[in-house]
């Protein structure tokens, strides 16, 4: 059989204990991080709902420039009704922004790209325009009612 | 309960408009043969009609989610088959004014708030049986019909959004999100049958006649 004489042992010896020196090396190698930074430009969504509550665990799908059928990214807004993400600048053009949380919800369309402009903040009225708009539909169906119930010559 | 655009699918939207516009001829013709002079029950279909468009701007915050009244059983109790055309007409300007609601989700709303005032309408006309002139069951029926009202409404809107979460949304958060919402609508439901059995008590006392349960 196998007759292992002490100089073959040795060398065994010395060959183990040079690939144990490797070994630690090789792995300690792979603890090195590296780290880099780009500044990227990131898009922050507030979702909210018209009475000024956030829309806290909503649901958002990002739509890339041209694929409306597959999102992009989904996620979940934060407590405050927040969501960050950072459109891929390859893909320039209409990102669409979909937030839904129990059949609350709607759609932003952001332009990204040379041409953009800064996003569009918020679709609203300030209380003193809501309060004068729906003044005006009172008034015009209560001059409906006064219309109709006029006595008639 | 206003479903905004964006939310549900086209062909879910469409069947909306469709099934409106029937319920809409319907309602017209029903009008048509209930009164022989249709004009002059138009005052107080208008003034409902802006009672409907303000009653939703008032919001009652039960965290973690906003509710606001609706009024659907109180106005298909006034107005009968007026409630409907009425309704239309107060989602509409809710929608183009202050994007409450949506226009492509337009006839899904309609039917979502219409058909639970019919059903109020036919609830309160129940009280016949137990007489008309009693305040008792014309509190008790004013009450069940705004309840139940709310209650149709608030389950056929968690369906239709269940029913309609797109694919790429987690169903089961969505779910537990409108089961939420649904359940937030209790109190609606009780705070406005109590509401409406209070102006329908009032009216009794006052101007039966407003009250459209009686007639034939």
């Amino acid at each position: 059989m196998f007759n292992i004489t002490p100089a073959v042992k040795i060398r065994l010896l010395t060959f183990i204990l040079a690939a144990l020196l490797f070994l630690p090396a090789g792995t300690a190698f792979a603890h090195g991080v590296e780290i880099e930074y780009t500044e990227r430009a990131a898009i922050e969504i507030t979702a909210r709902y018209d009475t000024g509550g956030p829309l806290a665990g909503a649901q958002v799908a990002v739509f890339a420039p041209g694929k409306p059928a597959e999102p992009w990214l989904t996620g979940v807004c934060d407590d405050f009704g927040k969501f960050y993400f950072v459109p891929d600048p390859q893909i320039q053009g209409l990102w669409e922004v979909q937030v839904r949380l129990a059949g609350h919800g709607g759609l932003i369309r952001i332009e990204t790209g040379e041409s953009s402009v800064a996003p569009q903040a918020a679709v609203g009225y300030s209380t003193a325009q809501k309060a004068m708009m729906a003044a005006a539909v009172i008034w015009g169906l209560v001059g409906t009612a006064f219309f109709f119930s006029r006595r008639r010559v | 309960m206003h479903i905004p655009d964006g939310i549900i699918s086209a062909s879910a939207a469409i069947g909306g408009y469709a099934a409106t516009g029937g319920l809409t001829w319907l309602s017209l013709r029903r009008i048509k043969k209930q009164y022989d002079n249709a004009r002059n029950e138009i005052p107080r279909a208008a003034l409902l009609t802006a009672a409907f468009f303000v009653a939703s701007l008032i919001h009652i915050p039960l965290p973690p989610v906003s509710v606001h009244l609706v009024l659907s059983g109180l106005i298909g109790i006034m107005l009968g088959w007026f409630s409907f055309p009425a309704i239309l007409v107060g989602l509409l300007l809710q929608a183009v004014m202050f994007q409450h609601g949506g226009l492509t989700t337009l006839g899904i709303n309609a039917c979502l708030m219409g058909i639970p005032a019919l059903l109020a309408y036919y609830i309160f006309r129940l009280r016949i049986l137990f007489g008309r002139e009693k305040p008792f069951p014309n509190g008790l029926f004013a009450f069940t019909a705004s309840f139940a009202a709310i209650a149709l409404g608030a389950t056929m809107a968690a369906f239709l959004l269940v029913y309609a979460t797109p694919a790429y949304f987690d169903a089961a958060a969505e779910r537990q999100a409108v089961i939420a919402l649904s359940l937030a609508h209790l109190p609606v439901a009780l705070i406005e049958g109590v509401f409406t059995a209070m102006v329908v008590l009032f009216l009794l006392k006052v101007k039966p006649t407003l009250l459209d349960g009686d007639r034939p």
